[in-house]
């Protein structure tokens, strides 16, 4: 008795610890701000009349100087001082690298704490237990992956540092009220990590699993603003705000984090980490499921493998509307910026953006067809996958057709013209939203299908059901192709419109027919399990393909983002006068993309390895409590 | 179901045939017209026409016992896909795009193949007994692919590797980002806020929604209003303007650009490039208004850095027109094509 008390007390207390932690940073940013703000009340008295306000380029707002203006360099080893390399490419290299393992530990402790929902609402003991075990080893590969954020992010610091420290140092400045909230954050989140950790044995069950499961909340709760602390930097660099034309900072921190780009960035990013996260915890499940020896290990990471997919690629569905709120307000922002990420310089590193987005889909959609093949009595559908994959191929060819397209001059003359009559129509944004969201109602419905696979069901009206979901599909394709065509006759700014109704359809197809989909199926009869590990080495194949193009996209977003501000490192405030300031080829950027893609797959391997040779030491309670048992994933069954 | 599957059959026999026709030159490409106005559904619904074909085909020739295997069906497919988009659309695609479609085509034929696991086996067992080589009609066959398939590979690396003579490709960036303020004859416009004078509601006052109605229909050719005829000396205000501009347009612009706004005037093809198609949904359609002021009072000398390599003879227009003008040859452009300037809000 006593002995569970005292676990309870130090739950709550691990608990009280974290939230503790959690507010460390702004306790201590209270007072500091406000000295802040007295210290330019104090300035200002002391200078009497003289206070010099400025009107901050953004919102307009004016406020009473307080930072210098933002440095005018010169090409120079003061301003930027580099090793015989081009000091833009090793900042890349460092930034990249570390973005890649900041995002994989900020998705994967997300992960954790839905994985480990599910375990504690599961009704079924076995299967509760290796939710927890799955959401346990999560975070173990999470940890290792922690440290070498810390170093990366040590790394990145020093290369600014070193490289390019009159940017650095003005950056500093302006973010100087919450610098030092950064760096404690840091401190909360590694602190917070630890006990959510290293408490897991000793809050196993009961009322301790749910002060635990609270634990995971804080913990994502501070990774989130972490990561929103480090966007404001980028948006600020985008798009700044809380500064004068000179650079100036104006006393208004707020401002400066919250530029007009600031929110887009933030949900793009979250849902960008999170798809991610699932792709690579996706692809390590994959490797596992291919060199497994027992047919238990191959059930295990077949099932691990299925719930990171499934996690994914619900967070890639809503990716590429929050994508297109962002170049939205690109546009609002600066319609420069705009077309020249979109019509301009920088058109056909979108272009290779929807092919990759194209690439996630089609292996999304592949992996679900094989994953059909463990389920007896799916077969029924295997005959009409030839019309969805049709339905994908005219959607993707439609979504990457550039609008500019590549050609010899002879090839221009005989085309009659820079575009081209039939397909030129294609490369306009009217026909891309079609073709995007062809492509996602395709998926939505290969998930339907996937559902349903095993499975007939008993309720009354399961005809009506069926005919009205044929029905539901067949009308959303016509509402989205029909949309895509309209917009070519109506004005610019109505047409951009459209892409709401277009996205509304792809989301009800999505939420009503997975609804309307479980509701049929409760009670239906099974025509047999699923089973675990009886799938095809190619829908592992697709699984790894499927991490590959995440990577490989956020790199190549990553590079759009930073490359869009052209010659300036804070864009129409600090010019960037290194030798660097130009935009790459696209040869070179795409070569550079996958540098950065194949160093951070060979090191996270040496991470998952670090995690295999501790998984070895650990007892597999876990394993032996079910033996034989076939998972069933909570969500799809 | 056996009838349509019959009728999808027939389609399916009728469009190879055509299609074999066109790739023989036996049949003109453009015999069954693309339709201008539907030119991109037309050829997805043609697409779509011949999958449906195929699998009445494939249906009519399993029921008669000579199905067709599945590793010829994929093949075939990719193969047909390719001769179409060689030989059934016009002008013809450049080989970036056509490379393009085909490997996406080549991906998802192998998604399809390999959808289960019955198929995969299916479409993988002509090569296994290939590699296998049990029969001599199968021996013979991996003999002569160790022999051509280097061949054929050394010959493909030949091909690229050789010196030739052809003008390189280019990545032109069509629509440069323009800057943010423009100077033209010594007053500044702001890109981003600017707005054309003349785009007047009867009060004066500018308004897009009143200009807009009173178009030529696009596709159509007609007035979208009876009454909102330009040419009619009558009318005042924006209809009187979009006249003016026409007047300038034809005595200035239609050389190269064409009296229909397509690109294909007179001098037209002296150009390489030749001069943009305003018809094109793809060229003004997609622009602020601000944009063609721009481009048109700087000419393809003012072109920006990102523009390389500036292929554009253009004049620069504020030498020769004044800023009335040219915002009025703008107006008549956007009436003449019945396309509407893109806002931003």
């Amino acid at each position: 008795m006593g002995r569970v008390i005292g676990k309870r007390l130090f739950s709550i207390m691990a608990l009280c610890a974290m939230v503790g932690l959690l507010l460390l940073p702004i306790v201590v940013a209270i007072p500091s701000l406000a000295s802040g703000e007295e210290a330019i009340a104090d300035g200002a008295k002391k200078e009497g009349d003289k206070v010099e306000k400025g009107r901050d380029v953004y919102y307009k707002t004016e406020g009473v100087v307080v930072g210098a203006p933002a440095p005018k360099t010169t090409d120079g080893p003061k301003d930027y001082p580099r090793y015989n390399f081009e000091s833009r490419v090793l900042l890349w290299f460092a930034n990249q690298q570390h973005l890649y393992y900041g995002s994989f530990v900020l998705a994967v402790p997300i992960f954790c704490m839905i994985i480990e929902f599910m375990g504690v609402v599961t009704k079924d003991k076995a299967l509760a237990k290796r939710y927890d075990q799955l959401a346990y080893d999560f975070i173990k590969i999470s940890l290792t992956a922690y440290s070498l954020t810390a170093v990366l992010g040590g790394i990145l610091i020093f290369t600014f540092l070193t490289l390019y420290p009159a940017f650095f140092s003005y950056l500093s400045s302006v973010f100087r009220p919450v610098m030092h909230i950064y760096a404690l954050m840091f401190v909360a989140e590694s602190g917070t990590l630890y006990i959510y950790y290293y408490g897991w044995d000793k809050m196993k069950e009961g009322f301790l699993k749910w002060i635990h499961l609270s634990m995971s909340v804080i913990l994502n709760i501070i990774g989130t603003l972490l990561m929103f602390l480090a966007n404001s930097w980028i948006g600020f660099m985008m798009s700044p705000a809380g500064v004068d034309e000179q650079g100036r900072y104006l006393g208004n921190i707020w401002h400066v984090i919250h530029t007009a780009l600031w929110n887009p960035l933030n949900l793009h990013r979250i849902l960008g980490n999170m798809a991610f996260g699932g792709g690579v915890v996706a692809a390590y499940a994959a490797y596992k499921f291919l060199a497994a020896k027992t047919d238990e290990d191959r059930a295990h990471y077949d099932w691990m493998g299925y719930i990171a997919m499934a996690l994914g690629v619900a967070f890639l569905i809503p990716l590429p509307f929050a994508g297109y709120w962002l170049m939205r307000e690109v546009y609002a922002y600066r319609q420069q910026m705009g077309i020249t990420l979109m019509g301009g310089l920088l058109a056909w590193l979108f272009i290779i953006q929807a092919t990759m987005i194209g690439i996630l889909f089609l292996s999304t959609n592949y992996y679900l067809w094989q994953a059909m093949g463990r389920m007896r009595g799916a077969e029924k559908y295997q005959r009409y996958i030839k019309y969805l994959v049709f339905l994908l191929a005219c959607g993707y060819m439609v979504f990457i057709t550039p609008h500019t397209m590549v050609m010899t001059p002879a090839e221009l003359k005989a085309m009659g013209g820079q575009q081209h009559p039939v397909l030129g129509n294609y490369g306009v944004m009217s026909a891309k939203n079609g073709g995007i969201n062809v492509i996602i109602t395709t998926t939505v419905l290969s998930f339907v299908w996937y559902m349903r696979g095993n499975k007939v069901s008993t309720v009354s009206w399961a005809k009506f059901g069926n005919i009205f979901m044929g029905v539901f599909f067949t009308c959303a394709y016509i509402n989205i192709i029909g949309l895509a065509i309209y917009g070519y006759y109506i004005p610019a700014n109505v047409r951009v419109g459209l892409s709401v109704p277009q996205v509304t359809t792809t989301l009800s197809c999505l939420f009503f027919m997975f609804a309307l989909n479980s509701m049929m199926m409760k009670g239906a009869k099974q025509m047999g399990p699923i089973e675990w590990g009886k799938i095809s080495a190619r829908s592992q194949y697709a699984l790894i393909m499927l991490a590959t193009a995440f990577t490989w996209m956020m790199g190549l977003m990553g590079y759009i983002r930073s490359s869009v501000r052209l010659f300036w490192h804070v864009n129409e405030i600090m010019r960037d006068n290194s030798p660097w300031a130009y935009t790459h080829t696209v040869g070179f950027a795409a070569n550079m993309i996958s540098a950065n893609v194949l160093f951070f797959w060979i090191s996270i391997l040496f991470v998952f390895w670090l995690g295999s040779l501790a998984a070895k030491k650990a007892p597999v309670e876990a394993k032996a409590a079910v033996p034989g048992s076939v998972p069933q994933p909570a969500g799809s069954h | 179901m056996k009838a349509l599957m019959s009728l999808g059959a027939l389609v399916g026999v009728l469009g190879l045939l055509l299609l074999g026709g066109m790739i023989f030159d036996v049949v003109p490409s453009n015999t069954v017209r693309l339709i201008e106005g539907y030119m991109p559904m037309q050829m997805l619904a043609e697409v779509a026409c011949y999958v449906l074909g195929f699998a009445g085909l494939s249906y009519m020739l399993n029921a008669m016992g000579m199905g067709i295997p599945r590793f010829w069906q994929g093949i075939g497919f990719w193969v047909f896909l390719m001769m179409y988009l060689k030989f059934r659309v016009y002008p013809p695609i450049p080989f970036s795009v056509r490379a393009m479609y085909g490997t996406v085509a080549l991906v998802t034929v192998f998604m399809w193949v390999s959808a289960s696991e019955e198929d995969w086996k299916k479409f993988k067992q002509p090569i296994m007994n290939v590699l296998d080589a049990q029969t001599g009609m199968n021996r013979m066959l991996r003999y002569m692919y160790l022999v051509l398939l280097p061949i054929l590979i050394g010959g493909f690396s030949f091909n690229a590797m050789m010196p030739k003579s052809e003008e390189p490709i280019e990545l032109r960036t069509v629509h440069p980002a323009p800057p943010a303020s423009t100077k033209v004859q010594g007053k500044t416009y702001v890109l981003q806020t600017s707005q054309s004078p003349y785009r007047v509601n009867p009060e004066g006052k500018y308004d897009q929604e009143y200009s807009n109605a009173n178009i030529v229909e696009q596709g159509m050719g007609r007035l979208m209003k009876p009454n909102a005829n330009p040419w009619d000396e009558k009318n005042q205000g924006y209809l009187k303007y979009v006249r003016e501009g026409g007047e300038i347009f034809f005595q200035n612009c239609h050389f190269c650009h064409g009296d229909n706004l397509n690109g294909r005037g007179l001098h037209a093809f002296a150009f390489n490039p030749i001069p943009a198609n305003f018809t094109d949904p793809g060229t003004i359609a997609q622009l602020q208004e601000t944009f063609i002021f721009w481009r048109v009072a700087k000419g393809g000398i003012g072109l920006p850095n990102e523009g390389f390599p500036w292929a554009s003879v253009m004049p620069p227009w504020e030498q020769h027109l004044t800023v009335d003008e040219i915002w009025k040859v703008i107006l008549f452009e956007y009436w003449h094509t019945g396309y509407y300037p893109r806002t931003w809000d």
